[in-house]
Parts: structure tokens; sequence; C-alpha cells
């Protein structure tokens, strides 16, 4: 995590917000920090490419644009930190809606900017981390089913046991060098192509 | 109508201790501000109107900066401070300077990571004079470093930067300890004792106030030789050397942007001015130019605003230059902070600190710099220290290249 502190410098940042005071302070601060940072505004159609942070001020209603930008899972997405100058619910629903990492408030103050970006990454990374983790269990238990599904055929065609079912699969799988997943849905494809013959005659 | 002088003058509010365990250098700073001020008012004011310093005692006591600053401002109508040295006063003052939109001078080198449009900050930050001292111990000590500093922000924080430095350059940390800013004899034996058995070729001291006095000449009554293995130190100043007196102090090593043995007719004209003032220069740190030379500049700046209010003169500030004791420095617009001189020097046997390297041009401060880089271009100059501000340079600058 201290890669994070040291990394805080590589980052690109954009921020998206009228040229006004509140948002030079903002873009001082951050080049002060030693990030590359740059203005659009209007939103653009498009995030330039290698953008890792976005500042986004978030009012009353997200436009259309904006909510497209944003779209995508956190996988494909950068850090989204929103820039808010009122506190009610309607402001709040849009926090939600564009599903910001950490928000700053305006009046700007250089100080916590730092923070904000520190916390907003943290949790970028780590709910990018667990997507991935959770896509890599979703595969597995889903292997995991396969494979059983191949072990109750052969046991039922064969009269074997759960074990020696198993066996077969991975001695299969070893002697044509491949996955034990490939022999388990060959087997589970035969099944249902004799199946459907039986039904046929 | 006529104005009585009290009114009539500029007022600014000074904040730095006289009394209490940081007294020693937060009264070469006041001291570096009165000067200045005399000076402006010996040569007319700003604009025909004197300065008119208002000051309190903090004891060294962090809360008691925050209460008066705000008695400064709500009691004594100030809008210009000067002080603090310690971080940890300066964070009691900056919520009350900036609720109060007050300009505020600091000093004092400190660990960075801070900007205030409120704050002038005018010591050095890591990057100025850090990665400057750690190549210069790498490459005249070894590379076995051990730290030990007062427990607060300010050596944590430079120890975390000097322990990257260190370990870039392929050196370590063979120790590392901490003690209370009012340490006792027994916890400074710990440390010797832990010293002792740890070997380090070089000790990095971040220990300020009276416990430095007491860790050099305890260090020194142990029997260790600086000319072996010194310590070094960002902080120790020639006030705290002449505490510690020639024969302990002789041989260690301090990296700062001004030492009041540098040769310029700035300088010089300081030190005449000091001594003139308060019978003797032997006191002066870099935290006093500091001083010094902020007030000169806040002065600059008034006689072009002719007001004090916060904006117009900060607007001033940003940018301005100044030809200080140390050299030029200038106030950096992106940051408030200031482009600094970097030297290193050593204390010789009569207990002056005699510089042994010093960079060409000042740094540009970076107060946000996580590690610096060994191997910046910037810091590389200083291999080229020039003899023509150092006094009783043996060897010249091109035979020093050379070897």
């Amino acid at each position: 995590m201290t890669d994070l502190i040291n990394d805080l410098r590589s980052l690109n940042v954009l921020v998206l917000h009228r040229r006004d005071a509140d948002c030079d302070d903002l873009v001082q601060q951050i080049s002060r920090i030693g990030c590359n940072v740059e203005t659009a505004w209007p939103p653009p159609e498009t995030l330039p490419a290698n953008v890792d942070v976005v500042f986004v001020e978030i009012k009353e209603s997200v436009p259309v644009g904006m909510q497209k930008l944003f779209q995508d899972s956190a996988l494909n997405r950068p850090t989204l930190i929103g820039i808010i100058g009122y506190e009610n619910p309607s402001v709040l629903l849009g926090l939600l809606d564009l599903n910001v990492q950490t928000v700053v408030s305006k009046p700007l103050r250089a100080f916590g900017v730092m923070s904000s970006i520190l916390m907003a990454r943290r949790i970028w990374v780590q709910r990018r981390e667990d997507l991935a983790n959770l896509e890599k269990l979703r595969l597995k238990l889903e292997n995991v089913q396969i494979v059983t599904e191949a072990k109750f055929i052969l046991m039922r065609h064969h009269g074997i046991n759960e074990s020696e079912a198993y066996k077969v699969i991975r001695t299969h799988a070893m002697s044509r060098r491949t996955s034990t997943i490939e022999i388990a849905n060959a087997i589970i494809n035969a099944d249902g192509l004799l199946n459907n013959f039986q039904l046929k005659k | 109508m006529t104005r009585s002088p009290t009114e009539s003058a500029w007022r600014i509010g000074i904040l730095f201790s006289s009394t209490g365990t940081t007294a020693v250098i937060e009264k070469s700073q006041r001291n570096g501000v009165l000067l200045a001020i005399s000076e402006i008012n010996e040569a007319g004011g700003v604009n025909g109107r004197q300065i008119e310093p208002v000051a309190y005692d903090p004891g060294s006591v962090p809360t008691e900066y925050g209460r008066l600053a705000e008695r400064l401002i709500a009691e004594d109508g100030v809008s210009v401070i000067i002080g603090c040295y310690m971080s940890s006063a300066r964070k009691q003052v900056l919520p009350v300077i900036e609720r109060r939109n007050t300009l505020f001078f600091y000093p004092t080198l400190y660990e960075g990571f801070e900007y205030s449009p409120n704050v002038i900050y005018g010591g050095a930050t890591p990057n100025q004079n850090s990665v400057p001292l750690a190549i210069y111990l790498m490459e005249n000590y070894g590379t076995n470093f051990y730290f030990v500093g007062s427990d607060y922000i300010y050596p944590r924080e430079s120890n975390r930067v000097m322990r990257n430095i260190v370990r870039q350059g392929g050196g370590t940390v063979v120790g590392e300890r901490y003690f209370p800013i009012d340490a006792s004899a027994e916890d400074i034996q710990a440390v010797l004792e832990d010293i002792a058995a740890k070997q380090p070729d070089v000790i990095f001291s971040t220990v300020v106030g009276e416990g430095t006095v007491n860790l050099y000449r305890a260090y020194h009554a142990a029997g260790n030789d600086a000319r072996r293995v010194p310590i070094a130190s960002l902080t120790t100043n020639e006030a705290e050397i002449l505490e510690i007196g020639p024969e302990a102090a002789a041989g260690h090593i301090t990296a700062a942007p001004y030492f009041r043995t540098i040769r310029s007719s700035e300088n010089d004209r300081f030190l005449a001015s000091y001594t003139r003032r308060f019978g003797s220069s032997l006191a002066v740190t870099s935290c006093c130019e500091a001083a010094y030379f902020q007030t000169h500049m806040f002065a600059q700046a008034l006689g072009r605003t002719n007001s004090l209010d916060t904006v117009q003169l900060r607007e001033k500030l940003l940018g301005a230059t100044f030809e200080a004791p140390q050299g030029t420095v200038k106030i950096d617009p992106d940051n408030n902070h200031t482009y600094l001189q970097s030297r290193i020097a050593k204390v010789n046997d009569a207990g002056e600190f005699m510089v042994e390297r010093e960079l060409i041009r000042p740094i540009k401060p970076d107060p946000y710099l996580v590690n610096p880089d060994l191997n910046d271009r910037n810091f590389k100059l200083m291999v080229t220290a020039s003899a023509d501000t150092q006094q009783m340079a043996v060897p010249s600058s091109a035979e020093r290249r050379q070897g």
C-alpha cells in the first residue's frame, strides 16, 4: 500500500469543472502535489487515454453525457472523485449514480486534496482487485460444477464411485495433455449426444 | 487630524519563544526579525511609516502559539505575523490565520507536505537539503547510517526521506531511535550505548532543542571521534554549537541554506548590523537569517502595496526575489515556499561551521516530493563547490574537481 503513496506523482489527473477560481485552486494544488493535471470543460465525449484519476463536478442533475463517460465498471474506468458545492439529496444521489470513490467539497482547500486522491485510489485499487477475485472465484465454481456433472455421468454409466470417476477424468486429461475441465466438458457433450440418439430411435 | 505614532505605524506580530525547550533557536529568529525591523525603521520606515513589532512569548508550548496568534489578530489588530519553529506550533497557528485571512511568515525548515495560501514558507523543505547531505555523507564517511531524533513529526518525516535516499545509494540504516523533546540524560545514554553496539559510519540526528546540546556533549564525553563518525544534522545550528563548545562540536556536519561564515557582501553587512544591535553575531543561525530576509521581503512588498491587505501583499510577494545573506532567494509562486541555497558545513576546531560543499544555484522548493531521487541532476552540481563564497578554502574549486 505504500506504493500508492510513492506512485502519487505518476498519476495523470483530469479535472472536469468550469475554469473558475475553485478549479484553479484545485489544479494548482494537484500540480503542487506533483501529478500531471489537465482540465476539460465542457466534459469531452470520451475520456483521454491514460487518465488515472478524474475530478468531476457533481450538481443536482448529472448530464447524460457525463453518465455515459463513467458507465463502465471499475475495471475499465479511472478513479472518480466528486466535487460538490451542495450536500442536498439530489447532489448526493448524483454521487451514488456516478459511483465516485470519494468527495472533495467547495470552497476548495489545498489541505486534504492529497489524502482524498490517496483514499480514492485505494478504494479503486481494492475494488478492481475484488472484482478480479470475484471473477476468478466464479470461474472456479463453474469448473467444479462441470467436473461434478461429468463425474456423475461416469458413475451412472460404469457403476464406479466418485473418486474412481475423478481418477478416470484426470488420467484422460493427463494422457491427452489437456485440462480436467476439457475432458469433463467432452464427457458432458458426448452424454448429451448419446441421449439424443436414444430418443430418436 | 493628527495620528499618534503608534496609529501611523505598520504593526507586525511576532511569535517566537524566549522560554522553554526551543528558546535558543527561537530567540535567534526573533532577533533576526527585530534586526530587520530596526534597519527598515532607521532607513525611514516603509513609505514614511515605521514598522512596530508586537511580540509575545508562547513559552515553547504549541497550543500557546494558536492562542497568542488569535490575540495578536483580535486584540492587537495585527494582520501580518511571523513566527514558529516546531511544526506542532505552526499547526496550531494555521487554522487561526486561515480563518482570519492573516498573512503568516514561517522562517523555519520543516518536513513539507503543506500549502496554505496564507503562509509564506522561508525555510528549507527536505528536497532542498536532505539529498545533498546524504550524498556528501555517503561519499565521505560510509553507508551505514544511524538515525536519532526527537519524537515528533519533523524527525520522523525527515528520517523517512533520508532512509529512502540512503537505500537508493546502497546504504543501510542500522538503528533508529527517538526520544522525548525534553530528553533526560538516561535517554541519551541509552541511545549512545546502542550506537556503540551498532557501529554506524555516520549518525543522522533530527534532535531539536536542548536535547541537541546534551547529545553532542554526551557523544564526545563517551570518547567518540566526530572526525571518524560524525553526527550529521539539518537543524543543529551556530547557537547550539556555541553552547556545545568547540571541543565536543568539532567535526560534526550540518546542511543548511546559510552559515554565518559564508563570505558575501550581504552577509558581511548582515553580521555587522547584527553585532551592532546585539553585541555579538556568534549565535546567528540559518533560521535567524530566514526570519531576517522574510521580514525584509515583507517590507519590500509593503512598500509596493502601501497596505497590509493579505491578498495584495501576497500578490507582490509571490515571485519576489531578495539578495539575502545566503545569496539570492525567491518566493516560488507555485507553492509559497522559497528557492534557497543548499550548503554543507563541518564544524572546525574553533567551533565555526566551515562550508564544505554547496550547490551552484538555489534549489526550487518541492514540498510535496514523497521520495527525492538520489540521482536528480539538480543535486549533482554540488561537487563543483565554488570557492568565491568560501572562507579559507584551502584547495581551490578546480583542484577539488580533479581530486
